[in-house]
């Protein structure tokens, strides 16, 4: 996805579009669309920057925050060289900060997000705050944001979501036909590409048709391959929940999958959270309705976030989990926190097994991930023999 | 009917042949882990069945378990640490709820239902502070051996306050005690608190008694009641507990009957 990626926007600056970072779902990719630039996720996933970022930063900072700033250090990231600006957003302290940072070499501007979740106060706030990054967004470029400009990008980037959410439907089946690794590559990194929709329409077309005719398009099955728990064994459906796992921090995606389980649901901003909901295209308020999509999003930074554990609930149960695994990475302190009340919900109400693995980028305790994965693959087929 | 585990641990590998007609352990078998795991598994193997007076082709079924399990290629199957532990203690101890395991490189908590089926676990992640490891590298400092480590710790009137949370840093901490002229029965105490400090943090998220302590750390008796002291409740013993790993996947290849 990456190469064709760099090659859209490689074209489309040479044809004077400015190109855009954006660092969070909470972005409205709509008015940098509609600005007439290319929104570009930033988001480092690599380890190998990580060194360089230290100098300035401490070690004990959420890798996600580190890799993104030690791609700007050493150049290497192809989209934050192209970028003319970076959108940041509130959404966390360590970032928040990054920013500052950053802002000594990128234009950057920062979104406050009111942390409240359902208040109306809130809601106005970012309103206006989106009004605001509006007016920058037409100084900075010259360019009028008009109505029909952004509705056009409205639904552009509805039709995104709907195909994404229909991929991510096909993980309902009892025999998923493809993992969730593969359904992960799926997320572009840059929005409203239209080689991206098409690729959309011709999956769905594929599997939607294989689910129903060819059996041999279950490839998830394959994903057992070490035969562990048993020769055969099928795959434990696991909804992963917590940080997003970036291009190149797919790891722990891919030893939950290779270790007898499949994750047939990713409630993370990588997977069906930001999705869900879409703008209402037809308001007649479409500034309003584009902050009503996005305050709505239930990132652990909003306190309480209730509307998180009601999705978990709402998601384990359409996607008939079997047992839910939280990815936090080191020093997320909100997701961390919000963890708790995660696992109360999960054991105590959900009655499913839960597993939280705390990790960074680095490889060392895979084997250590790759166990506890194993483990809770192993108790969910014990419940289920016990049951039987 | 014979079935065979093993465990193919961190610091050693160990079997367990068992025979199901007459529901006991025939014979168990230990080797020091090394470069070449799946050399020193089968003759590990295969000096154990030699010592049972079998052949290979009269054990029913092989299950592997422990940090080098699929390293074990004439194992028919594998499972985790977590669910033999849980299926040995099951047999050795049912009415066990909370098991603590602490082995060569990490530890471990299991959490049992009253059918023997595992609820929940924790783990140390990326630390050996609460391991066998951390036993082991006092030992060298100390030069004993660790049966001796433990017994040096009895006669300790102030075991010694380690407080490094990293078994490099420890070891440091430890160089400067001895400098100190602290002395070597309250280190030995010392880091058998310190080690019990550790893995009782996983515990304390619930405490749920009958508290069982397995691994090969298990041999040490005065480590147990390092634990009972951290846990503030009664921690038991159980019979080989270096072996409870390799007996509950001897259990498992069994239960596949």
């Amino acid at each position: 996805m990456v190469s064709h990626c760099k090659e859209h926007v490689l074209a489309a600056r040479a044809a004077g579009q400015p190109v855009v970072g954006i660092m969070c779902e909470y972005a409205p990719r709509e008015l940098i669309i509609a600005a007439g630039a290319i929104p570009v996720c930033l988001c480092g996933g690599d380890p190998d920057t990580i060194p360089a970022a230290e100098a300035h930063l401490p070690s004990n900072l959420c890798p996600l925050v580190k890799s993104t700033y030690g791609y700007l250090i050493e150049k290497a990231n192809p989209f934050l060289e192209m970028a003319n600006l970076v959108v940041a957003e509130t959404t966390c302290d360590g970032k928040k900060k990054m920013f500052e940072l950053m802002s000594q070499a990128r234009s950057t501007y920062v979104l406050a997000l009111p942390h409240r979740e359902d208040d109306a106060n809130a809601l106005d706030q970012w309103t206006l705050e989106l009004n605001r990054f509006k007016c920058f967004l037409e100084e900075r470029y010259r360019v009028e944001i008009t109505t029909s400009k952004l509705r056009e990008a409205v639904v552009l980037l509805n039709r995104e979501r709907g195909l994404r959410r229909a991929l991510a439907t096909l993980m309902k089946l009892p025999e998923p036909p493809l993992t969730g690794r593969q359904l992960l590559d799926f997320k572009s990194i840059v929005s409203g590409m239209a080689s991206d929709l098409d690729q959309y329409e011709r999956a769905l077309a594929m599997w939607q048709l294989g689910a129903s005719t060819v059996p041999e398009t279950r490839t998830a099955h394959k994903a057992n391959r070490n035969g562990a728990g048993g020769v055969g064994a099928r795959p434990v459906r696991v909804l992963l929940t917590g940080v997003p796992l970036v291009h190149g921090a797919e790891r722990v995606m891919e030893i939950i999958e290779s270790h007898g389980a499949l994750v047939v649901c990713q409630e993370n901003c990588t997977g069906l959270k930001p999705i869900l909901d879409d703008v209402q295209q037809d308001a007649p308020d479409l500034m309003r309705a584009l902050a009503e999509k996005y305050y709505r999003l239930p990132c652990s930074v909003k306190t309480p976030n209730r509307r998180r554990l009601r999705l978990l609930r709402q998601l384990a149960d359409e996607y008939r989990a079997e047992c839910v695994i939280e990815l936090t990475w080191q020093a997320c302190l909100t997701y961390a926190v919000e963890a708790f009340q995660v696992r109360r919900l999960v054991e105590n109400e959900l009655g499913l097994p839960y597993l939280r693995i705390e990790t960074d980028y680095s490889p060392a305790d895979s084997a250590r991930i790759a166990t506890r994965v194993e483990a809770i693959a192993e108790t969910v087929r014990a419940r289920g023999r016990s049951r039987e | 009917m014979i079935f065979a585990g093993i465990d193919a641990g961190s610091r050693s590998i160990k079997v367990v042949l068992y025979d199901a007609a007459l529901d006991s352990p025939l014979c168990r078998g230990i080797a020091d882990q090394g470069v070449d795991q799946a050399r020193l598994a089968e003759s590990l193997f295969d000096r154990t069945l030699e010592s049972a007076r079998l052949r290979r082709d009269q054990v029913m079924r092989v299950v592997a378990t422990g940090y080098g399990r699929s390293a074990v290629r004439f194992a028919d199957t594998t499972f985790t640490e977590i669910t033999c532990h849980a299926r040995g203690v099951w047999r050795t101890a049912p009415d066990t709820r909370t098991i603590i395991e602490i082995g060569g490189q990490d530890s471990k908590v299991i959490w049992l239902e009253a059918n023997g089926r595992v609820r929940d676990f924790a783990m140390n992640d990326r630390c050996a502070a609460g391991t066998g490891r951390f036993l082991e590298v006092v030992a060298s400092r100390l030069g004993v051996d660790l049966a001796t480590l433990g017994e040096l710790g009895n006669s300790s009137t102030r075991p010694a306050f380690i407080s490094s949370t990293c078994v490099v840093f420890a070891e440091t901490e430890i160089v400067g005690l001895l400098a100190d002229g602290t002395d070597s029965s309250d280190l030995a105490a010392g880091v058998q608190k310190a080690i019990a400090s550790r893995v009782s943090v996983m515990v304390l998220r619930a405490v749920v008694p009958p508290v069982c302590f397995t691994g090969g750390v298990a041999l040490l008796p005065t480590m147990r009641r390092a634990l009972q002291q951290e846990v503030g409740c009664e921690v038991r013993g159980v019979p080989h507990p270096q072996y409870t790993g390799a007996l509950g996947a001897a259990l498992l290849a069994a239960d596949a009957r």
